[in-house]
């Protein structure tokens, strides 16, 4: 693997909640409580996770659009942790952000041409006819007429804004591309649409890819390699292949066999791992393992040590005290 | 779901209407729908297909104006709801059928205690005096797997995640003991353990009580978990209706084959990342249905007839029917 375009180490970005009573300490919010990983050029790196694990958060502490608490932040070799001004604005054109909901991400009252000509704009590329040029080009990759520059938002449906999205982001020619959830505001049978356009976009420009998703099925068909994110942290982290052919982490083990599919059916309804209740607040994690409370196979040191997240085979890395080698095979304690 | 099992709701012929700026739009055209006790019946398709209107409609809460309902019949229980008075659907509505929503967060009243609004329809129902009602509450809580029911019961809906929301939501459609439930895509707004413990709770509950269910999704995989048999809705029209395992199968309709088609296989041995069907174009606006198959458009295999007629159904084999030109005449 050549050097990563993204580098991140022990990322921490923690939130202040509102003060109500002088008495009461202040409460904080570990939205993201280190987390580590790297992306190679030209590969998708697919974060799932449930409502409140982190993964935007993550997402947009790498783009520094959230204070970052700690850690570290490479991109193309420059650490942009800390950089401020003029230096981080100019940096943005290399890593951009697709988001979820493409009704209230564009604005109502800009012409569809403009929104996606803005980036250039704003970081001053390119002149005036060189800015039109691109605009034009971007219309085609992604498959929008180019008389449609003219229209508003509200005249193109969720799936053509979701093009208007993408077409902006590439505009600047980025790097790296954020897309946070970029298909669950979308019919499912125009999500098949976007999903190909970016897969395409992928071959055709070497793009590198953040992918955040709660859908592991879309997930699998996307990255190259998987971090399943809890309360905050990586649980679990490998490549695609061995990720699917068999999850390490029970929390990993359980999520996925929560998803209901054509061909399992009601056998794979009735095999489920059922997991009760729902995630603890991240205002004050537990100090063992955050999945220990709803995990199947915790014992009682779980709950008093936070397991740390350990390399099992090559490229597969868990956070599980229960998950071990024995004579050269990786046993899980869901076996 | 073979034999002659008591047929709980038989809808036949029903249409609705919106009109507004002097034009009319037809919403729902000519569906025909049954549930019988102990089944659950799926309605499958793309948003603006016409599933949560085919919902409304049964209860009669088509908003109007601008919506009519302008034909057809909704028997159930051996009466016609479309000819009830409005009294007596009272007594139907959230009584005899139970109804989720979509959207947990907005169908709790924000100023009311769970326990108050639980109690509600007991009160009106059941005949229950406030302290039963709370009792029941409890209970009904408890069913739908909540700890520390006692203690829920008076707090208020922004005090509860959004899982426990959709269950109190279920709490309050089974509290009278319907014998028809509507689900209208209970848990898209939830993640996937949660929406694991909601299907379990729903199926407990129909193995329980032998209630028919109906639920609206747009995920064929919670139609393979969850149903007995499938109506794909298109364009305000049921296009395709089977047995569940017939429609996964040997889907006839080509609309039916993309929905199965055009996500992503999490059981497939492995993805190479190769493109996906793509269902081309989008769904028409009701306001501008075409005079053929509403599908024609998008349909890769759509022949000049079905551009200018509309298809007939034909039955495929023992419950399994479908309006597409492509299976005229094929059936037995």
């Amino acid at each position: 693997m050549s050097a990563p375009l993204v580098s991140v180490r022990d990322l921490a970005v923690h939130f202040a909640r509102p003060h109500f009573s002088p008495l009461k300490p202040r409460e904080t919010v570990r939205a993201v409580d280190g987390v580590s990983f790297d992306v190679a050029k030209g590969t998708t790196l697919g974060i799932v996770g449930e409502s409140g694990s982190g993964k935007t958060t993550v997402a947009r502490g790498l783009l520094r659009l959230v204070p970052v608490t700690s850690g570290r932040i490479v991109l193309g070799g420059t650490d942009i942790t800390a950089l401020g001004g003029e230096e981080m604005r100019q940096m943005r054109r290399h890593m951009q952000y697709i988001f979820q909901d493409p009704y209230s991400s564009l604005n109502p009252r800009v012409r569809a041409g403009t929104i996606v000509r803005s980036p250039l704009d704003v970081l001053g590329i390119g002149t005036p006819a060189e800015r039109e040029a691109r605009v034009a080009e971007l219309f085609a990759a992604v498959g929008l007429r180019p008389e449609s520059q003219h229209l508003f938002p509200h005249q193109f449906s969720g799936g053509q804004r979701q093009r208007i999205n993408i077409a902006r982001a590439l505009a600047p020619a980025p790097d790296l591309l954020v897309c946070d959830e970029p298909v669950s505001a979308l019919d499912v049978a125009i999500r098949a649409q976007i999903l190909n356009l970016l897969q395409q976009l992928k071959r055709r420009l070497g793009i590198t890819y953040l992918f955040i998703s709660h859908d592991m099925a879309v997930v699998k068909h996307v990255a190259d390699e998987v971090a399943v994110m809890y309360l905050g942290q990586i649980v679990e982290r490998a490549p695609r292949t061995a990720f699917f052919a068999r999850p390490l982490h029970p929390y990993s083990v359980a999520l996925m066999s929560a998803v209901p599919t054509v061909r399992g059916g009601r056998e794979r309804a009735a095999r489920r791992i059922r997991l009760t209740g729902d995630p603890p607040s991240p205002i004050d994690p537990p100090p063992g393992c955050r999945f220990a409370a709803r995990c199947p196979v915790a014992e009682p040191a779980c709950r008093q040590t936070m397991p740390e997240l350990r390399e099992m085979a090559s490229g597969q890395w868990v956070r599980c005290h229960r998950v071990e080698v024995v004579g050269g095979t990786i046993r899980r304690p869901l076996d | 779901m073979d034999g002659a099992p008591t047929t709980l709701l038989d809808i036949s012929g029903l249409s609705v209407e919106f009109s507004g700026g002097g034009r009319t739009a037809r919403v729902l055209n000519d569906v025909a729908l049954t549930v019988a006790a102990n089944e659950t019946l799926g309605i499958v398709g793309e948003s603006g297909c016409g599933k949560s209107m085919t919902a409304l409609a049964i209860l009669r809460l088509v908003p109007s104006p601008p919506g009519r309902i302008t034909g057809g019949r909704i028997v159930f229980g051996g009466e016609d709801l479309l000819q009830a008075p409005e009294q007596r659907l009272r007594d139907v509505r959230g009584h005899r059928i139970g109804m989720i929503f979509q959207e947990p967060m907005t169908s709790l009243n924000p100023v009311l205690t769970i326990g108050d609004q639980l109690s509600e329809t007991l009160i009106k129902h059941l005949k229950l005096d406030a302290r039963a009602a709370r009792a029941r509450s409890i209970e009904l809580l408890k069913a739908v797997g909540i700890p520390a029911p006692e203690r829920r019961v008076d707090e208020y809906p922004h005090q509860l995640s959004g899982g426990m929301r959709q269950r109190v939501m279920i709490a309050m459609a089974i509290g009278c003991e319907p014998q028809l439930l509507i689900a209208d895509e209970p848990t898209t707004a939830l993640d996937v353990t949660v929406q694991a413990q909601i299907f379990e709770l729903l199926r407990e509950l129909r193995a329980r009580s032998g209630m028919g269910l109906i639920l609206i999704t747009h995920d064929m995989g919670v139609i393979a978990e969850m149903t007995d048999r499938v109506a794909v809705m298109y364009g305000g029209r049921v296009v395709e209706e089977a047995p569940t395992a017939d429609i996964l199968s040997a889907p006839a309709h080509p609309y039916t084959r993309g929905l199965i088609a055009c996500v992503p296989d999490l059981d497939a041995e492995e993805d190479s990342g190769a493109d996906l069907l793509e269902i081309a174009g989008m769904v028409p606006s009701v306001w501008d249905l075409p005079k053929g198959c509403p599908f024609a458009d998008r349909c890769a295999e759509a022949m000049p007839r079905c551009v200018a007629e509309m298809p007939p159904t034909s039955v495929l084999s023992a419950g399994h029917r479908v309006a597409c030109w492509l299976q005229e005449g094929t059936g037995p």
